[in-house]
């Protein structure tokens, strides 16, 4: 650790990558780094608090910076991915520091609500500005969330889907709710992982 | 708690003189029934409107860019291309539109703005009261409200109700400030039949209190700072640079989801002496126990993290800083309410900004905020953006030595212990040689001489300890009236137009309160309304010899206090 000076005013550094590995630890055993972006409301923390808890808790935690979470996941394959999850906190004031935690990710899901518009139109924001600055490979999830509130329904899937395939991302519905597509949506992320070429 | 007062930027127009006696009118706060159907506006210019809350979409969207570029530290590049603009928080701005066009305000239909999910405000700013305004007469009836407002007047925050639907009556108070300001007369406080109107101007941002709570000038002035330093602790000095470049910049959506925190602030101020004492306290432990714990966060502060701080609730338990640097009171009290506060770090291991006013008002730091139990939480802080990994190894050693010396256990066991009980108060036999003087039965509940409540604060520590409340002030309501009457004679005692009071004693039909003041400490106690004066004033005298003997256990000596020594003196008053 190289924090000699306490001099806060030297906080300008800029914003380093925390993130530093991203590498699996052998063939079998894999490592990604994941960060949710979306904006706050849309029910991030309780897709990630589904996955890896399984547990949906409907009172209200606005994140607070970002959270972090680990989760295994074992596939078929007999390989097992381990998350490493960053909830990030869609409240405005933090949208700066969204490279902080993307930065170095090997995947994202941006999540919005199908209940808001709007909320679309926040994740199309972070789907940009992931192409922009986020690394080349970065596998890219678009998430809506809230399916189970289908009768308040003011985003279609089929626009969401094209929006996705325009921007080479898969797409899925998930309700953290009733826990609809919560498992298949972290399934699908581990299988499109690069698999390390074994050592020949 | 102006650690760097900015100078005051050009304040608008004066309101004419009667437009801010038309204003002062309405602050009077009168009953529904003489007000005027539309007091809440009677200044509101209506082409503000349009530039201020055209649609959700374009508010967040700006107050976002301009915030960004504020955000130090951050590569140009990233924003240089601005991209789309960021909409702001989906349903609950959209929602405070949609409330707006029914409170009255003009807004321009916006096809992009889109229905609104029912329910999802509720969670998010999760304020009390939310549909008052200043037009319902359970908003004007409410006995404290807190407000703060940009120079041009934009709401920012209000205790009670939707502060967007408040825009009128922010202008009001807008109005006043600048109007006293340009006559060169800075405003503190105006009086309006019972209620006590409190200003602080902090640059482009005004804070107001409206009372009728008597509490003194002073109290609600430090309550203000506080609040400010609470904003500052969630978005830095650096958000003024926001009103420079756009002098009405709306810097509420940058406050979104924060109800919470000023909420639990402004209930602190009636229960937690630490909001004017300007010192915390400590769990107490046994010194084994502490000293486990403040090891290993002194190790780690020596690896490179600015401040660590082990506390259960609002209790410090241990807190090291690096090097020379050190926290200052206030600046903890605004940290713990923070996290106690944000629902979400309970929930897993974080990672944000925060930054510490009275530390630098200017800069974030990174605060890495990990519950170990429902009530014990470490926060670490650097000024490293990606210091995260390193932290939770860190972390990851502070819970195994916790761990392996008890301290987790030995935190719940002082939590549900009292420690510090009027009734343990030892009695001095050797001034009392014949039996104690006759007390009454009501005397005899409590301490010593009628002794019910005290807090010792010491001078050189920045702590202070406070006793059980005994008996006849058990309930809350006694508890905040008592803080109350503390408050005011800590203001008294402090007030430098008076002089260094040393001691003063008080007799009302509540309570006697006594209070003394030395170089060292001071001493706030409370005894029964007939308690004896000389009687009161011995068991003083004990309640500081007893808390120098308990000493190593209540209070928590860091590196930074080792200069404490035992030469307070104990003369005769
Ligand atoms: N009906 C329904 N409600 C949901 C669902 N997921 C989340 N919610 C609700 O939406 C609210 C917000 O969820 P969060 O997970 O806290 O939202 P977030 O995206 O993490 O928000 P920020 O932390 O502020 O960025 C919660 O009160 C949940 O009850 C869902 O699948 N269905
Ligand atoms: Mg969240």
């Amino acid at each position: 650790m190289g924090c000699s000076s306490s001099l806060p005013a030297s906080n300008a550094g800029g914003i380093g990558n925390i993130n530093n590995d991203n590498s699996a630890t052998d063939s079998k055993n894999l490592k990604l780094k994941l960060v949710l972006l979306g904006d706050s409301g849309v029910g991030k923390s309780c897709i990630v608090l589904r996955f890896v808890r399984g547990q949906f808790d409907p009172t209200s935690k606005v994140t607070v910076g970002a959270s972090f979470l680990s989760q295994v996941l074992a596939l078929e394959d007999s390989t097992t991915v381990k998350f490493e999850i960053w909830d990030t906190a869609g409240q405005e004031r933090y949208a700066a520091l969204a490279p902080l935690y993307y930065r170095g990710a090997g995947a994202a899901i941006v999540v919005y609500d199908i209940t808001s518009e709007e909320s679309l139109n926040k994740a199309q924001y972070w789907v940009k500005e992931l192409q922009k600055h986020g690394s080349q490979d970065m596998i890219m999830a678009l998430v809506g969330n809230k399916a189970d509130l289908h009768e308040k329904r003011t985003v279609s899937s089929q626009d969401a889907q094209e929006y996705a395939d325009r921007n080479n991302m898969f797409f899925v519905e998930t309700s953290a709710k009733t826990a609809d597509n919560i498992n298949q949506l972290f399934e699908e992320i581990a299988k499109r992982l690069p698999r390390p070429t074994p050592p020949s | 708690m102006d650690p760097d007062p900015s100078p005051d930027p050009a304040p608008p127009p004066p309101p004419a003189a009667d437009e801010a006696t038309t204003a002062l009118d309405a602050l009077s706060l009168r009953a529904a029934a003489d007000l005027p159907p539309d007091f809440a506006a009677p200044e509101i210019d209506e082409d503000d409107d349009d530039e201020g809350y055209a649609t959700a979409a374009s508010r967040g969207g700006s107050s976002t860019a301009a915030w960004k570029e504020e955000m130090e530290g951050l590569e140009e590049d990233a924003y240089g291309d601005a991209g789309p603009p960021s909409p702001s928080s989906s349903g609950y701005a959209g929602e405070r539109g949609s409330s707006l066009a029914s409170s009255g305000i003009e807004e321009e239909p916006d096809a992009a703005t889109p229905p609104h999910a029912p329910g999802a405000e509720d969670w998010a700013r999760g304020k009390k009261h939310a549909d008052e305004d200043d037009a319902s007469a359970s908003w004007r009836k409410r006995k404290k409200h807190f407000f703060i407002l940009s120079n041009s007047g934009k709401p920012i925050y209000s205790r009670y109700g939707d502060e967007h639907k408040l825009a009128g009556f922010s202008a009001t108070l807008q109005a006043i400030v600048s109007f006293v300001e340009n006559s060169a007369d800075h405003i503190k406080f105006v009086r309006a039949g019972k209620h006590q109107i409190v200003f602080l101007v902090k640059g482009p941002i005004y804070l107001v209190c409206i009372s009728c709570t008597e509490e003194s000038f002073e109290g609600l002035r430090g309550q203000l700072e506080l609040m400010y330093g609470q904003m500052l602790l969630i978005l830095t000095k650096s958000v003024n640079r926001c009103f420079e470049k756009n002098p009405k910049f709306d810097m509420a959506p940058l406050l979104g989801g924060t109800d919470a925190v000023f909420l639990s602030l402004i209930r602190a101020f009636s229960w937690n002496p630490a909001t004017f004492l300007h010192a915390y306290t400590c769990l107490p432990l046994a010194q084994p126990t502490r000293q486990a714990a403040s090891a290993v966060l002194q190790d780690i502060a020596d690896s490179g993290v600015l401040f660590a701080l082990l506390m259960c609730e609002h209790k410090v338990i241990s807190l090291v800083g690096a090097q020379k640097a050190t926290l200052h009171p206030d600046d903890i009290l605004l940290l713990a309410n923070f996290i106690l506060s944000s629902e979400s770090f309970r929930t897993s291991e974080s990672f944000s900004p925060i930054c510490l006013p009275r530390y630098n008002s200017m800069a974030f730091l990174y605060a890495y905020v990990h519950f170990f139990d429902e009530n014990t939480y470490v926060t670490l802080l650097t000024p490293r953006s990606d210091a995260f990994y390193d932290l939770k190894d860190s972390r990851a050693r502070i819970q195994d030595v916790l761990l392996k010396s008890n301290v987790l256990l030995e935190v719940q066991r002082s939590l549900h212990e009292n420690v510090l009980r009027v009734e343990d108060v030892p009695v001095d036999l050797s001034s009392q040689p014949t039996s104690p003087p006759a007390q009454s039965s009501e005397m005899a509940i409590g301490g010593p001489a009628g002794l019910w409540h005290f807090i010792y604060k010491s001078v050189n520590l920045d702590q202070y300890v406070s006793s059980e409340f005994a008996l006849p002030i058990k309930s809350p309501k006694e508890q905040k009236r008592l803080y109350k009457a503390y408050q005011k004679f800590y203001a008294s005692m402090h007030d430098k137009a008076t002089g260094p009071h040393r001691t003063q004693f008080r007799r009302d039909e509540d309570y006697v309160l006594f209070c003394w003041i030395t170089q060292d400490f001071e001493l706030y106690a409370a005894f029964h309304p007939l308690a004896d004066k000389t009687q009161a004033i011995k068991t003083c005298n004990r309640v500081c010899q007893w808390i120098r003997d308990v000493e190593n256990k209540v209070f928590v000596y860091g590196e930074s206090t080792l200069a404490w020594q035992y030469h307070h003196c104990w003369g005769d008053m």
